[in-house]
């Protein structure tokens, strides 16, 4: 055995307390990413195996307000197994008419599902529903007080519910939906008589190919055989794209947070190596004395740190890899889908890497120091400050962090954000060392305090070998962090809750037929006579062309321009919407009858390029249009009103099928009457209630603060480590302070009284850093990120600071605890 | 009579600590000879720049300036791992603190020096050198379970393992009680006379001095006397 490896055994019976804080904080940040890893790839893994289900075939045909024509059904029917569904929002009520609430509709035909099975609670009264049946999802049961065997109204029809679904297949495929679905067959959407020319339904084709049959390819051939017909197309290698994407960012921007936590693990690493080291200093000299070259005694230290850094990371990647069985059985409802229980190799070695590359770049310089200790420092006590690490030790810690970010931003789904978001936290980190150092000066050129308890506590900031400023850096960051999203959420929330219902209508209804404009208005206004009722006209459609350009062959579309993709609401005016500015171009006059004409919110124009002159075409129910682009808007998203990408001259779209949609402000207390006015006399109309859809927002707001929250906390986690650390290198001084003060005369609430002033005044610039800092940063993400209104919500954000200022105080008190129990006369003997 | 066989010869050596307004002449221009087998007793007053003597005679500190010559290898030409090197199996320390390494047994201490120089029995070699200090049941204790007389000895054992042709010994009894420093002392006489070996010990102590041949006084890092006061042991 290597004699370096065999003394570093030795060596490491008497070492295993000094290095608990590497272990700790390198146990934490390894365990966060693993866990984060772990957990979306279970999730990413359980779309892409199950994307057969969750899309509901091989291969999904959807297009908008219209059927297959015979040719393209002809055509889908060639290729596989066939199932047609209808999918649209649909009032659902009680019998009575009193209670309605908006559900998703869906038509099945006797196929479905082609894959999975659906599933109704035991009690059910049929295996599916047919004719005038529906089944319903358990939260429409809840809200409309209904239960098995009992009947509902949807439009025209009344439906007997035949069971509560307790499995629909295709659910995640589906996507977003703003209610509960009610299952029917296609005889029962017939019933209810909603599906009209002009009204907002969708129809999904899904086949299922038969073996050997390559789905994507297929699925490529029906798209390019029928190009105009606005068919968007799926195959089950990406079953349902946005909660795919969903995950992809929102598990990118956790492992984020967990590296920035893992940094600050870093320091704890650097701190633990660095006491630990100086405690050895005694025994590098003797093995200096006894004849041990520096390699020697640097393979020493390294082989100790290895092991212990190494049963560290393995430990964090082993509770981290279970993390998706902890998430599953704990918290499985929050999750889109179940997550596949498996070992998931590729996060586990990513994170792995940026363990061992954070415990090396900062215990090199330790290290190094412990390389050059001399035998003579067994004969003279010196104090040997900090000294700057050589040429090759700093080359070696900035490949080591090259290295660190080259992983973080190549691994990452979104390189470019990643890269921002590592440029923003080495900034800050920049920033908090350099107001570490100005502290620690700043404290050292303050005039001394006459008071001697005041003149220690101050000395303890900026003494040498003083903890200060890597404690502002570490403890800083994780409180930043905090209260960077303390700001964010309760600014989200008081815009949720105050400034947008201020503004916000109480009501959208959806799918009114134009033709019974005037009778809405009179059944709104009779139930709600101070209501305000506002109309547009509605239609939807994708965007085929831009310019002689193709939007089917277009290869990368820019993420920016998501109106590209799928089905859009079309609008047409003569005057300008409200909220929303001209910043190029004209609006045209009130009277335009030209050729059509468009306006594009602005944004969306610039991710493609679009300018003023240009043409683009879209597809309404398989016509296509095309319009010349007149002014760019910007528009203003928080009113709450209807915003239209596109918004085209009147005259343009007029002569396809459409309805109106509507906003309609009222009275609180006639809330209940509208609704109930418009779902019995207007079967097809959708209410959507403003109300619920803030509260589905703030809950899914909820829901992202909470797992940015357990991210954050691991940065906290990881700097009370370091403050834990700090307390324990300093030890051996404070106790020395300790026992000279009360050999002196002091009391121990006066020995207490200077530690807790010590603390209070880190703990107060500590809080003052997050306070600013954390402003700055959430005043972007909400100013310029989300563009709301900047309204904070104070109490919330002093109390989390407090919380983090009180925490530092007490720990450092629980620290200083051992100190202040010392006995003078057995410490001095020991000192 | 044969001519004495040097083992040092160190020539106006001068140490110089610290920086610019911090500068401290430590040594000025020392001048020693020493031959095999001699015992040498360094007296001085606290700063007077005995043990950093020692400590650049014995290669744990870089002369700043003059030359040193120990069995044959010329120090001054030497880096820190190059004065490593150079004392393994040459030079043996025993210091007043011990500075056992508190994670390994007595016998693993003893050990060590003959492990960095090579040797495939080191173990079988330190546990015979313990048991001629005595120690020989207390192998596997760790240093926090002897005492200090006991860790003096296994540090003695530790100096003396790898038949070093020069013992530096500095103030070896200054943690001891006098009763144990005296036995110590007995011992480090009695295995110096059995392997021969120079033993320069450094010492306030007037008593231990007078059991050496060659007394050697030093002032402001200087040597003011250098006595010869009895007889080199064969």
């Amino acid at each position: 055995m290597n004699q370096a490896f065999r003394f570093a055994l030795r060596d490491l019976r008497g070492s295993k307390a000094g290095l608990r804080l590497l272990a700790v904080c390198l146990f934490l940040g390894v365990m966060t990413l693993a866990a984060i890893g772990s957990l979306s790839s279970a999730i990413l893994s359980e779309l892409s195996t199950r994307g057969q289900v969750i899309l509901g075939g091989d291969i999904q045909m959807e297009a908008s307000q219209r059927y297959a024509s015979p040719e393209e059904r002809g055509a889908f029917d060639a290729v596989g197994d066939l199932s047609e569904t209808v999918r649209m929002r649909a009032m659902a009520s009680t019998e009575d008419g009193s209670t309605a609430v908006l559900s998703e509709l869906k038509g099945v035909d006797s196929a479905y599902p082609l894959y999975g099975r659906l599933r109704l609670e035991r009690g059910a009264l049929a295996l599916r529903p047919t004719g005038n049946q529906v089944a319903i999802a358990p939260a429409l049961a809840e809200k409309l007080g209904v239960t098995t065997g009992g009947t509902l109204r949807i439009g025209d029809a009344r439906l007997r519910i035949i069971g509560i679904i307790a499995e629909e297949p295709d659910r995640v495929g589906e996507g977003f939906t703003l209610g509960p679905v009610a299952m029917v067959d296609m005889d029962g959407i017939k019933a209810t008589a909603l599906v009209q020319p002009g009204s907002l339904f969708t129809t999904r084709y899904r086949i299922k190919t038969p073996r050997g049959v390559n789905p994507a390819k297929t699925a490529a051939a029906l798209s390019s055989a029928f190009p105009g017909a606005g068919w968007e197309v799926q195959d089950r290698s990406n079953g349902a794209p946005g909660t795919r994407r969903f995950i992809e960012r929102l598990g990118q921007f956790l492992a984020l947070v967990g590296l920035s936590s893992l940094v600050i693990a870093g320091i704890g690493v650097g701190n633990g190596v660095a006491s630990w080291l100086d405690g050895k200093r005694t025994s590098i000299a003797t093995f200096k004395v006894l004849g041990s070259s520096s390699k020697t005694i640097f393979q020493i230290y390294l082989f100790q740190l290895i092991m212990v850094a190494g049963f560290a990371i393995f430990s964090g990647l082993a509770v981290g890899a279970l993390a998706p069985w902890a998430i599953a059985t704990f918290a499985g409802d929050a999750l889109p889908v179940a997550p596949t229980l498996a070992i998931f190799p590729a996060p586990l070695i990513t994170s792995a890497a940026f363990g061992v590359l954070i415990a090396l770049l900062f215990s090199l310089a330790p290290l190094a120091r412990a390389h050059s200790v001399t035998a003579a420092s067994l004969f003279r006590t010196t104090v040997e400050g900090a000294r700057r690490p050589t040429i090759a030790v700093s080359a070696a810690m900035a490949i080591i962090a090259v290295a660190i970010i080259l992983i973080a931003v190549l691994t990452a789904p979104q390189p470019l954000f990643a890269a921002l978001f590592i440029a923003c936290v080495l900034g800050l980190l920049i920033l908090l060392t350099g107001l570490g150092i100005a502290i620690q000066a700043g404290a050292a050129r303050l005039p001394r305090p006459r008071r001697p308890i005041l003149r220690l506590a101050f000395a303890n900031l900026h003494r040498p070998g003083a903890q200060t400023s890597r404690l502002v850096v570490a403890l800083g960051l994780g409180l930043t962090l905090f209260s960077t999203l303390a700001f964010v959420q309760t600014n989200l929330a008081r815009q949720i809750e105050s400034a947008i219902p201020k503004r916000a209508p109480s009501f959208f209804a959806l799918d009114i037929p134009k033709e019974e404009e005037g009778r809405f208005r009179r059944a709104v206004l009779a139930a709600a006579p101070t209501a305000v009722i506002a109309t547009v006209p509605t239609l939807r459609g994708p965007v085929v062309a831009l310019g002689d350009k193709r939007v089917a062959e277009m290869k990368d579309i820019p993420e920016a321009a998501w109106f590209l993709r799928g089905d859009r609401g079309l609008t047409f005016a003569s005057k300008l919407p409200q909220g929303s500015r001209v910043v190029a171009g004209k609006w045209w006059p009130e009277n335009y009858a030209g050729p059509p004409l468009v306006s594009v919110d602005e944004r969306a124009a610039d991710a493609v390029g679009l300018k003023i002159g240009d043409r683009m075409t879209v597809s309404v129910l398989g016509v296509e249009i095309e319009a010349q682009i007149a002014s760019l808007r910007e528009i203003n998203w928080d009113t709450m009103g209807f915003n239209f990408v596109l918004v085209f001259s009147p005259g343009s779209l007029d002569a396809a099928p459409y309805t109106l949609a509507a906003t309609i402000a009222a009275d609180g207390a006639r809330e209940t009457q509208v609704a109930r006015a418009v779902s019995t006399g207007f079967p097809a109309v959708s209410m959507i209630k403003v109300k619920d859809v803030i509260t589905q927002v703030g809950a899914l707001l909820g829901q992202l603060g909470s797992a940015v929250g357990i991210a954050a906390s691991v940065a906290v986690l990881a700097g009370i480590a370091v403050l834990v650390g700090a307390i324990a290198a300093s030890r051996r001084t404070r106790s020395y302070d300790a026992v000279i003060l009360k050999m002196l005369g002091a009391s121990r609430g006066q020995v207490l009284m200077a530690q807790a002033t010590e603390y209070a005044l880190l703990a107060l610039i500590l809080s003052v850093i997050a306070l600013l800092i954390g402003g700055v940063a959430g005043w972007f993400v909400v100013t310029r990120i989300f563009e709301l209104g900047w309204s904070p919500g104070w109490s919330v954000i002093a109390l989390t600071i407090a919380g983090g200022g009180f925490g530092t105080l007490i720990l450092g008190l629980i620290g200083a605890l051992p100190a202040l129990n010392a006995r003078p006369a057995e410490a001095l003997r020991s000192l | 009579m044969p001519t004495p066989h040097i083992v040092m010869n160190a020539r106006n050596v001068t140490l110089t600590l610290g920086k610019e307004d911090a500068r401290v002449d430590i040594l000025r221009g020392v001048n020693l000879t020493v031959t095999a087998g001699e015992t040498i007793a360094l007296l001085g007053a606290s700063g007077s720049g005995k043990s950093s003597l020692m400590a650049v005679l014995a290669g744990l500190e870089r002369a700043s300036g003059g030359s040193i010559e120990i069995a044959g290898a010329d120090f001054g030409a030497l880096d820190e791992d190059g004065l490593a090197l150079a004392r393994r199996g040459r030079i043996g320390i025993i210091l007043q603190a011990f500075h056992l390494l508190p994670t390994m047994t007595a016998l693993e201490n003893v050990a060590v020096p003959l492990e960095l120089a090579g040797n495939s029995d080191a173990f079988a070699r330190a546990a015979e050198e313990l048991a001629l200090v005595g120690l020989a049941n207390r192998a596997g204790h760790y240093p926090v379970q002897l005492s200090g007389g006991e860790q003096q000895r296994v540090a003695i054992a530790r100096a003396l393992a790898p038949s070093p042709a020069l013992i530096f010994a500095d103030e070896p009894t200054g943690n001891l009680d006098a009763a144990t420093g005296d036995a110590v002392m007995d011992l480090l006489f009695e295995r110096q006379a059995q392997s021969g070996a120079t033993l320069f010990i450094i010492t306030h102590d007037q008593a231990l001095a007078a059991r050496c041949n060659r007394v050697v006084e030093m002032k402001d890092g200087q040597i003011i006397s250098d006595v010869m006061s009895g007889t080199i042991a064969s």
